[in-house]
């Protein structure tokens, strides 16, 4: 970064990132209901408005289950895909691959119509159930990258060996292939849980009469006084973020020194 | 050499195809109980599919593979008495170093106790004394490749596999390993089924060698006749250096083949030394670089000599490599002498005389 043009472009994309964010807590705790400057006082009222709300916690208990949800099914589902194209060739593959990435590019809102359209045909209720069907779908993609490069790191003579000592292929499974690929399903469980819990049109298409978060903060933009309040929400929410993100990045930098392995990056 | 005892591993016309691809062609062959026998060939011969149809990672397309008499058909690889070091080692990452060798261990019915100190028994075998508790990925490559030995002899296999185990490391360690597998071999007694495409290592190691080309055995023998009486030009061109100089079959008897090459004239050769049928290339002799001697001013010859003239010299310091022209031959042979004190290295164009011997030369047809 030699030139002062770059640095200057640099410190400007960020402040432009990540200021928005900041403004967040800083928002949170002004004791007004008006989000602009200057700011009128120091409150932890919203927080306590923001617990209150029954509501809320609905739409939270909902997201929870969806997201969870879906990202055990989708790394599950990810395990499988990249298992099988990894290790064994079969015909048809490139095809198959493609035909399982491709909801990646597919804009979600024809996801959306062509899945709410099938449900009301064949009469299946709208629910959190509907929600978790549509981000499966969504979320195998990101699971199946994640994991094709996990998979594929592993050699191939250690399953072999471990074969060769006496171990059956479930056993092998579990002792080598699934310990060495840990780092990686850690990965696609947190990104499957993020892409979920931020999902908006899937979630607002399919849901029905259940609130999920992200329609609900939405919802609660229409009103005011509110707004304070999601602010403090969406407060807690980054800090979960940063944190959940510092844990993933802590076991996937302890799983590569345990192994000895290069750091090839990682999501962080 | 001993021929007494018994057969530890048959081959019974085993067919391997992969697709259209026929990469194991009609094995026949047995390996001995205690033996150390080696693989040997270019890569692509086969030579690793045919060691892992012995392990049972790769099926047969047609024949039998008998391991202790019994055909393993039907015995999968978790179930054979065969265990494995593998070319890239396959140690476990995330395991310790006692984790990795005991690995086997796991469904042994021993206390914990008794394979703890079957694990410390096989480290020390191998020269690992102490280095239990360290992560096997912080090992050197010779580490390593220590750990899988003894991962893969804790079990007591009947038969040991390796697959190309040295090709890893450096020179040095290569020499190395290859003195401590053979007394290893011996300390235990298992048989060794070795793969590897450097002729040296299998001379140094094995009892018994099998060459193969292109799926087949070329020829299974003893390192020394190997090295001596190679069946075919493949062979020879193979292991080590040889070279060749066209020849005229003269005459045939039952038992002595008449002969005349130019450069060594007329002479006469029994039949050991004349190898396989006619192959309608013509025949030709063929010598190793060190059967040949440049005789210094004095030297007598014990056998036969031809003047020769000295067109290349390559000095390795306790060796010298001379490309001579004998006379009356087109092209060059290589000559290895052995540098004595007080012996002079001789420059390009000397002319000189060069003792040979009949015995020394092996007929191809």
């Amino acid at each position: 970064m030699k030139s002062p043009g770059l640095r200057a472009y640099a410190i400007g994309y960020l402040i432009f990132l990540y200021a928005p964010i900041l403004l967040l807590p800083v928002f949170a705790f002004n004791d007004s209901k008006v989000i602009a400057f200057p700011l009128s006082g120091f409150t932890t009222g919203w927080f306590v408005e923001m617990w209150s709300d029954a509501q809320l916690f609905n739409a939270l208990k909902n997201s929870m289950i969806i997201s969870m949800s879906t990202s055990v099914l989708a790394t599950t589902f990810g395990i499988f895909a990249a298992r099988a194209t990894t290790r064994f060739s079969f015909p048809a593959k490139g095809g198959l691959i493609g035909l399982i990435m491709l909801p990646l590019v597919l804009p979600e809102m024809i996801v959306a119509m062509s899945l709410l359209v099938v449900l009301l045909a064949v009469g299946v209720p709208l629910s959190i159930f509907t929600v978790i069907l549509g981000h499966v779908l969504i979320c195998t993609p990101f699971a199946v990258a994640i994991l094709s490069s996990a998979f594929q790191s592993l050699d191939k003579s250690l399953e072999e060996a471990a074969y060769d000592l006496g171990e059956t292929p479930l056993s092998t499974f579990r002792l080598i292939i699934l310990p060495l690929v840990m780092p990686g399903i850690i990965s696609s469980l947190l990104i499957c849980f993020t892409i979920s819990l931020d999902e908006f049109i899937i979630s607002y298409f399919l849901a029905g009469a259940d609130t999920v978060l992200s329609a609900y903060i939405y919802g609660q933009f229409r009103f005011p006084a509110r707004v304070p309040a999601m602010l403090a929400l969406g407060t807690i929410l980054v800090l979960v973020s940063i944190t959940l993100l510092t844990i993933a990045e802590y076991f996937r930098r302890r799983g590569i020194a345990k192994t000895g392995g290069k750091d090839t990056g990682g999501f962080l | 050499m001993t021929t007494t005892k018994p057969t530890m591993i048959e081959f019974r016309d085993v067919h391997k195809y992969y697709g259209d691809y026929h990469a194991l062609r009609g094995i026949t062959a047995s390996i001995r109980a205690g033996e150390f026998f080696s693989l040997l060939g270019p890569s692509g011969c086969g030579k690793t599919t045919l060691l892992r149809t012995i392990a049972g990672f790769e099926g047969i397309s047609s024949g039998a593979v008998l391991l202790d008499g019994k055909d393993m058909s039907n015995v999968p690889a978790n179930k054979r008495p065969t265990n494995m070091v593998f070319q890239s080692y396959a140690i476990f990452p995330h395991l310790s170093v006692e984790e990795n060798v005991g690995f086997g261990l796991r469904r042994d019915s021993r206390s914990a106790a008794d394979k703890a100190k079957a694990v410390a028994e096989a480290l020390e075998m191998v020269g690992l004394k102490g280095y239990g508790k360290r992560a096997a990925h912080a090992l050197s490559g010779g580490q390593r490749q220590r750990v899988a030995l003894a991962r893969a002899l804790i079990l007591k296999p009947k038969v040991l596999l390796l697959d190309e185990p040295l090709s890893a490391l450096d020179k040095k360690m290569r020499e190395q390993m290859q003195v401590e597998l053979i007394r290893l071999q011996r300390q235990v007694g298992i048989t060794f089924v070795l793969v590897t495409h450097d002729q040296e290592e299998a001379l140094v190691m094995s009892d018994r060698i099998a060459v193969m080309f292109e799926g087949e055995i070329a020829q299974l023998a003893d390192p020394e006749t190997l090295y001596r009486r190679p069946h075919s030009r493949k062979v020879a061109d193979f292991i080590g250096t040889m070279n060749f100089l066209p020849a005229k079959i003269l005459s045939e008897a039952a038992n002595v083949v008449e002969v005349e090459a130019p450069g060594f004239g007329r002479f006469a050769l029994d039949a050991g030394q004349c190898m396989g049928a006619a192959t309608g290339q013509g025949a030709s002799v063929g010598f190793r670089p060190e059967t040949l001697t440049i005789l210094f001013e004095g030297q007598q010859p014990t056998d036969r000599e031809s003047m020769a003239t000295v067109e290349e010299v390559v000095y390795y310091g306790d060796m010298t490599y001379y490309d001579v022209r004998l006379d009356g031959t087109e092209a060059p042979v290589r000559i290895s002498m052995r540098n004595v004190f007080g012996r002079p290295v001789l420059d390009i164009k000397t002319r000189t005389r060069v003792a040979w011997s009949p015995g020394a030369l092996v007929l191809f047809r």
